[in-house]
């Protein structure tokens, strides 16, 4: 049975249909991308997975379990994490305490044990650190756990959002752009990393990514938005012969030019 | 159950422990409350002059409950209200109709008086009093009733944010300003009283002209317990995975929402907890020696210097807050008789030398800000300006300087115990990861 199944889903700004009849099956474990021109609607389908926009139309199970009309929170706590396009981290606070907020959803603390320090709260606040330690030395950002979010390398922020996600302990994790500014180097680390989150946590991965090189190394599956549209779905290979992606993406040739390239 | 939960349970330290360190700094507030009312209350027998400064310790303490609990809104959820005195104001008048009603109602004239803990002045009188009970009850129903409207106001902080629901706040302060303004007059004695249903007492609170004959329970007792009492709340929230949680909004609403914090929920309990203690310092504002209760004394203006506290402070900094809370509410009365401020600006300067992190350029603000203190003190005192009139003046100016030199407050969102050299006093906050030697993916940083 497959992990999320998106039917359908359709939202529109105004007179503007932002993405259309969105649909998409993932397995669990799967690693799939999500690849189209810019402006195509693909952070608008990630934001119809996380709930920050509702659906007009259209159903999203997870496990069985219908998301459409969820809250983002609730959408979290069911089991969806994501990264976002332009890092959004918890600039002011410490590498630790961003992965310990994400942790914060399986907290069962109420006002009066956290003003209180209940032994239960007690308990949980090691726990948590705990967890988050763990976490952030799978990612190398251990060392850093006291510092400033703000102050990391721009590599490490992109790193430490994954982190943070993860440590809401998602079955599917929405990736936007996560190679977005990196170097080769640091982009070749990142796919070896995302390949060992799968196992590891044992998650399924949705990919945004504008690097094809990391796209096609990485997913087994690719669906193609363009103007809001899924216009190609398959294997890599199959998707890099598309000829409805390449018209996406470079422009489909002039009538005269017709078999000459 | 799952590894999370057998965990905590694993890591919860014994019941006893627990219990003890979780009531610890509410003895510590009780017993230093205690032990500060009580010599002040001995100095003032032996001199009446004391008072002067029991009174501005009252003062500080009521600030410091005002500015801690903004903070929990303006500093740890980010938005902006600037219509706290409006709970404060609330809290007055319950907690004013409270006690004048209450004491005609409930007490006999002959056995209703002030114990010890509630006199501030050494007067005659018994160790514990019916008043002292009524007072503390007076407080809650304050604290109470504020929370209540804390949660309507709360509401619309869901829809709006910055600029519009700043406008709200406002509006409400405003609202409960007008309300009170067109009350009708205090009754003088329990016949009046009498003749008035008991669920009317309430509209009779004097309107514009002010709540009269309210009396001066409020001591160094209260206030400092009080004012402690909060302290301790905000530090505990803000060091709990509840507090964090509220903050990460201030850092990034949709990041926040997004690894599954209750962004709504939150943002309301803020504003409730909030709104809570401004009642209460609203209530023992009501009840101090020498003040007329008026509405318009608790009016915008006063939320302003409210927010001027949290602002100076840093935003989400308790400690910050309390070190601008007790300078704002000194400064008028050291403007009163200005002396001269080279001591403060050397000592200012010996302050920065140790802590800051740029020591040359904070070291030349320190001196720079100095002699202009010193040349404006000298003009003033020449020109016989009374520079205490031009309060609002001085603190506009501190406000334009403060987002110049440190546009995030005196200390941010940090503690006085987390900058410089303190921080490497502090045992680290970090745990030792279990397992954390087992291999990383690579991609970390060499």
């Amino acid at each position: 049975m497959s992990l999320l199944t998106v039917e359908g889903v359709s939202i529109s700004f105004g007179g503007l249909k932002a993405v259309q009849d969105f649909r998409l099956s993932l397995e669990p474990n799967s690693l799939c991308g999500l690849i189209g021109p810019n402006g195509a609607g693909k952070t608008t389908a990630f934001n119809l997975l996380t709930g920050v926009y509702r659906p007009d139309r259209g159903r999203i199970t997870l496990g069985g379990r219908n998301l459409a009309g969820l809250r983002p929170h609730q959408i979290t706590a069911a089991g969806v994490a994501r990264t976002f396009q332009n890092i959004r981290l918890f600039p002011d606070l410490s590498v630790l305490d961003n992965v310990k907020i994400a942790g914060h959803l399986r907290s069962d603390a109420g006002l009066f044990g956290s003003i209180f320090r209940a032994r239960r709260q007690r308990g949980e606040e090691r726990a948590m650190t705990e967890r988050a330690m763990e976490l952030l030395a799978i990612f190398n950002l251990d060392g850093r756990a006291g510092e400033q979010a703000r102050s990391l390398p721009y590599g490490d922020q992109r790193r430490l959002e994954i982190a943070r996600a993860l440590a809401t302990e998602p079955r599917l994790l929405l990736l936007d752009e996560p190679a977005a500014g990196m170097n080769p180097q640091e982009k070749k680390g990142l796919r070896e990393l995302i390949r060992g989150l799968i196992r590891r946590f044992d998650v399924a991965v949705l990919l945004i990514e504008h690097d094809m090189g990391v796209v096609m190394d990485l997913c087994q599956r690719i669906t193609v938005l363009d103007h809001g549209v899924i216009i190609a779905e398959g294997p890599p290979a199959a998707i890099q012969k598309d000829p409805k992606v390449i018209a996406a993406y470079l422009g489909k040739p002039a009538e005269g030019e017709k078999g000459e390239g | 159950m799952d590894p999370f939960r057998r965990r905590t349970l694993e890591l919860s330290p014994s019941r006893l422990v627990a219990a003890a360190r979780s009531v610890l700094p509410f003895i510590a507030v009780l017993g230093v409350a205690l032990g500060v009312h009580a010599l002040l209350y001995r100095w003032q027998i032996d001199d009446g002059g004391v008072f002067f400064y029991s009174k501005i310790l009252m003062d500080i303490g009521i600030s410091i409950i005002l500015a801690v609990s903004l903070t929990m809104v303006n500093g740890f959820t980010g938005q902006f209200s600037i219509g706290h005195a409006g709970f404060m104001a609330v809290g007055a008048y319950t907690g004013g109709v409270v006690t004048y009603y209450g004491a005609m109602k409930l007490f006999d004239p002959a056995n209703f008086a002030a114990g010890y803990l509630s006199r501030s002045l050494p007067m005659d009188g018994p160790l514990f009093g019916a008043a002292d009970g009524l007072f503390l009850a007076a407080c809650l129903a304050a604290g109470l009733l504020a929370a209540g409207l804390g949660y309507l106001v709360g509401l619309p902080s869901l829809r709006l944010r910055g600029d519009y629901l700043a406008i709200v706040t406002l509006g409400f302060g405003e609202i409960v300003r007008v309300i009170i303004e067109r009350s009708r007059n205090v009754l003088p004695d329990a016949e009046a009283a009498a003749k008035v249903p008991a669920a009317a007492l309430p509209l009779h609170v004097g309107g514009a002209s002010g709540f009269t004959g309210l009396q001066p329970f409020t001591s160094p007792f209260w206030v400092i317990l009080l004012a402690g009492l909060t302290v301790v709340f905000a530090w505990r929230l803000k060091y709990s995975s509840l507090g964090r949680a509220m903050i990460s909004i201030r850092e990034d609403e949709i990041a926040s929402q997004s690894m599954g914090v209750h962004v709504t929920r939150l943002k309301v309990m803020a504003f409730v907890v909030a709104a809570f203690f401004a009642g209460v310092a609203g209530c023992l504002y009501a009840h101090q020696t020498g003040i007329q209760l008026t509405p318009k004394d608790l009016a915008f203006q006063k939320s302003f210097d409210i927010v001027i506290m949290v602002v100076l402070g840093g935003m989400g900094s308790i400690s910050g807050a309390v070190l601008a809370a007790a300078f704002v509410t000194a400064l008028p009365e050291w403007l009163r008789e200005p002396t001269s401020v080279w001591m403060y600006g050397l000592i200012a300067l010996c302050v920065v030398a140790v802590f800051a992190d740029r020591r040359l350029r904070a070291a030349l603000w320190v001196v720079g800000l100095t002699a202009g203190a010193e040349l404006l003190l000298t003009v003033a005192r020449r020109a016989g300006i009374e520079l205490s009139q031009y309060r609002m003046i001085i603190y506009a100016l501190m406000l334009i300087l403060v987002m110049i030199i440190r546009p995030q407050g005196l200390l941010g969102l940090n503690e006085v115990w987390e900058i410089g050299p303190f921080r490497r006093l502090r045992r680290t906050p970090v745990a030792p990861a279990r397992g954390a030697a087992a291999p990383a993916g690579p991609g970390g940083s060499p």
